[in-house]
């Protein structure tokens, strides 16, 4: 039984620029062939799977926080979208692409398309459910330890979270404050 | 897996460790730093020029499309290339401007430091140019030709082109760029004319964009013509010399004085006091007297003039001062890396500055004009002498690495070779042996070192598969520099990658020439201002067989183009009719229209357009393919 949280992607809004490096590092990462300049030129349908969103002034790029109660998950017809390997995974193969999940997702984070050349002769729009997989496919092939959008981002923004240690360094850091605070309470107790 | 070092000198590889022992960032840190750059950059889709923006064009059709103001995806895109054709242009027609200001104080006999050095090709420019020499003095003459070079940045008659242009391309060719607007009347004009129709809500259509922008590339080829021209008048038209380039020639025993930048005006006069002053040197400590090296293409113009000794070319130009050994780096303009001043504090090196308009934070300022050139030019050295006595021996560490190189050879210097095989139509060995397919082609490398390449390495690549092939190679500015630093200007390379034809050629010409051997593998035509003089070579060549520049099996190469000025170079390039390659992608692709309007659109209307290709073993062959296609068209 897995006793961890699944590792997130966290954006610094502090940090972020909007500068959309992400967002076509990331388009980049799902299908594109020899880099963005020969994506571009070949046309591929490339589209990213995070999205730099703006709100009162505070800006960052959003994607799929990997739910551990995940709504999208629950709700899906197939069994496509499942929590699997640590993460939540769309099987690609098994999307019908009827958006359930995309209504029910709390972030809008999931979006319905097909991310390739369409099939000639095919009937249907062949859009498939798509969102931040942690670029683990990109990484194994690519033998990138980073996710293309963490690696993309000029100011070092974006970071992939293990909740384990980004818990354990928050506590670290509180237990430090409340530390220099005991030994004040002490002092003062005794004075009492 | 990737290269932290993108270089292919061992002379870099060999100082980068010294930088990084010492903790010193150099050009590829900062590059590493950069990484990644920006795609929206890359791809020319991001709009600064309004204060609206920034805007950016999504490149996968998600987000916006357009700019607040509408702009698309290809206005943009040829605007902002437009828009670095122009800076080119400036650059070298500032450069331009700079010299010919000068001539025409030195015809009015106000500048002692300057003299007319190469009188003959005064009176032969005069007859270009239509200027009436009868019963005037040497020096009038160079007065009015520098005041009729000077009306090419003030004539207001639209329908009269620049004189420069006019008289150094084939007729067909100035006709061709005059039916499709693209010859420029003035250069400033042209310059301003492109800021204005870029400037937010005027000139949106993106060929019309374009062809304005080659407009002002043309005019860019305008001002360095006549900036090397009237340079060969004043400092004198190089002829072959026998020199070395590599870091190697900074001498432990002498004060190294390095000259930096592109205008010769300053660098002339400090090779004439270095002699002077050499005493000096010797009675500081220096028993070897004063040693000037060049760097970039200041170092190009003082090494085909003088056969002063290369030290690096742009990338490396840090690399110097990391020997410890450099005493003073002098700039004059263009392509001087901000950085040195920073890298000079880590040393004894004085980094000095010399043009009012370009100066660098924590560098000294000796200001330089033509008028107190002399005392600049001493002023200058007695900075360096003084620093060298500051000179810590312990950082002393000059990789002995360094190449013979043949340089010099300017169109007339070629000419003058091909005369000793043919006194009276000089010409007739070259045409000759390209008819016979002695040799199949030339091929100009041209442009600058870029860190999206690995520094030096596609023009080594690219020039030993032409060489195979049996293409004549030439070359300008930090291509000739990478030539030279790898020893691919010597003999020894022409014996050991010429295709055997080509080698025979060069071993008749070189033999007769003196120089008992063949000429080098890649001639050396100068600085990047200078590529105006491969020009005039294929003009003469075009105009011999009656033909246009872009029916002849030339090409031009740019592996590392880098600076606004290679762009306004390359474009000039395709508008003269020659397929131009670049090794590094330009910031156009995001735009389809611009990227086939620079391919396709270009070769319709031009004969010339753009090819690019990253990979060097490729682009090679690519070349060979496309002169292979242009002797067929002439039908040899």
């Amino acid at each position: 039984m897995k006793e961890l949280e699944n590792n997130i992607i966290y954006a610094d809004a502090q940090k972020c620029l909007g500068c959309h490096s992400c967002e076509l590092a990331c388009a980049v990462a799902h299908g594109g062939k020899g880099g963005i300049i020969d994506s571009v030129i070949n046309k591929l349908p490339l589209f990213s799977r995070t999205k730099v969103v703006v709100s009162d002034g505070v800006m960052m790029p959003m994607q799929c926080r990997q739910c551990e109660d995940a709504p999208c998950a629950k709700v899906c017809p197939t069994g496509a979208c499942r929590q699997e390997n640590d993460q939540v995974q769309i099987v690609e193969e098994n999307c019908v692409g009827c958006k359930l999940c995309v209504m029910v997702c709390p972030f809008g984070v999931i979006t319905v398309k097909r991310d390739a050349f369409k099939d000639d002769g095919c009937s249907t729009n062949q859009g498939v459910a798509l969102k931040c997989d942690l670029c683990t496919t990109w990484r194994m092939e690519s033998g990138k330890q980073e996710p293309a959008c963490v690696e993309a981002c000029p100011t070092k923004a974006i970071k992939l979270i293990n909740l384990h240690e980004y818990r354990m360094a928050l506590v670290q850091a509180r237990a430090k404050e409340l530390a220099q605070s005991q030994k004040h309470l002490n002092l003062t107790l005794r004075k009492l | 897996m990737s290269l932290r070092i993108k270089t292919s000198d061992p002379a870099v590889k060999a100082l980068c460790k010294v930088a990084d022992k010492e903790d010193i960032a150099t050009v590829f840190d900062r590059y590493q730093m950069q990484l990644p750059q920006c795609g929206f950059g890359s791809l020319g889709l991001c709009c600064r020029i309004c204060y609206k923006g920034p805007c950016r064009v999504d490149p996968f059709g998600e987000g916006p499309q357009l700019g607040i103001c509408g702009a698309d995806r290809h206005t943009i895109v040829a605007r902002n290339v437009t828009r670095m054709m122009a800076a080119g242009a400036a650059a070298h027609s500032e450069h331009g401007r700079h010299i010919a200001l000068a001539m025409q104080k030195v015809g009015k006999g106000l500048l002692p430091a300057y003299r007319i050095r190469d009188e003959d090709k005064l009176y032969r420019i005069a007859e270009l140019l239509d200027i009436d020499t009868l019963g005037k003095e040497m020096l009038e003459v160079a007065h009015d030709v520098a005041t009729k070079t000077l009306e090419d940045f003030q004539n207001q008659d639209h329908h009269k082109g620049c004189h420069w242009i006019s008289a150094t391309l084939p007729d067909k060719r100035v006709d061709l760029l005059s039916r499709l607007g693209a010859l420029p009347h003035n250069i400033d004009a042209t310059v301003s004319q492109i800021m204005a129709r870029t400037h937010i809500g005027c000139d949106a259509e993106p060929k019309n964009v374009f062809l304005g922008g080659i407009r002002g590339a043309l005019a860019d080829f305008n001002g360095m013509s006549l900036a090397t021209e009237l340079s060969d008048v004043m400092f004198g038209t190089p002829s072959p010399v026998v020199t070395e380039a590599n870091i190697g020639v900074i001498d432990k025993d002498a004060v190294n004085i390095s000259v930096n930048g592109h205008n010769p005006l300053l660098s002339e006069v400090i090779c004439d006091i270095a002699r002077d002053m050499n005493d000096i040197a010797k009675g500081a400590g220096a028993e070897k007297g004063i040693n000037i090296v060049g760097i970039c293409c200041t170092g190009n113009e003082v090494m085909m003039r003088h056969g002063v000794p290369l030290a690096t070319n742009y990338l490396s130009q840090e690399m110097a001062i990391l020997t410890g050994a450099l005493d003073a780096m002098v700039v004059d303009v263009q392509c001087i890396m901000p950085s040195l001043p920073q890298i000079g504090n880590c040393f004894h090196t004085e980094v000095i500055t010399t043009m009012d308009e370009n100066k660098m934070q924590g560098a000294r300022h000796i200001s330089f004009h033509e008028e107190n050139a002399v005392e600049t030019a001493r002023e200058v050295i007695q900075c360096a002498i003084n620093a060298y006595t500051r000179r810590d021996p312990n950082k002393v560490n000059i990789p002995n690495i360094k190449q013979t190189a043949v340089v010099g050879f300017s169109s007339e210097a070629i000419i003058t070779a091909l005369s000793k095989l043919d006194a009276v139509d000089p010409l007739k060995p070259l045409v000759d042996n390209i008819v016979n397919g002695n040799i199949q082609g030339v091929a100009l490398f041209a442009g600058c070192n870029s860190t999206q390449t690995v520094q030096d390495e596609s023009y080594q690549i690219i020039a030993r598969t032409l060489a195979a092939n049996n293409v004549l190679l030439l070359a300008t500015g930090c291509g000739a520099g990478a030539f030279a630093k790898h020893g691919l200007m010597n003999q020894q390379a022409t014996e050991q990658y010429a295709g055997d034809s080509l080698k025979a050629v060069l071993t008749q010409i070189g033999e007769a020439a003196g120089l008992n051997g063949p000429l080098p593998l890649v001639l050396h035509m100068g600085s990047c201002v200078d590529n105006s003089r491969a020009v005039t070579l294929a003009t003469a060549l075009a105009n011999r067989l009656g033909v246009d520049l872009c029916d002849l099996p030339v090409v031009a190469s740019a592996p590392e183009a880098m600076s606004e000025k290679a762009i306004a170079i390359a474009s000039w390039g395709v508008a003269i009719g020659l397929p131009t390659h670049l090794g590094t992608i330009p910031q156009v692709t995001g735009s389809d229209v611009v990227t086939e309007l620079m391919q396709e659109g270009a070769k319709d209307l031009f004969g010339g357009y753009f090819l690019v290709e990253t990979d060097p073993k490729i682009a090679g062959n690519k070349l060979v393919e496309v002169i292979k296609g242009k002797r067929q068209g002439l039908g040899i």
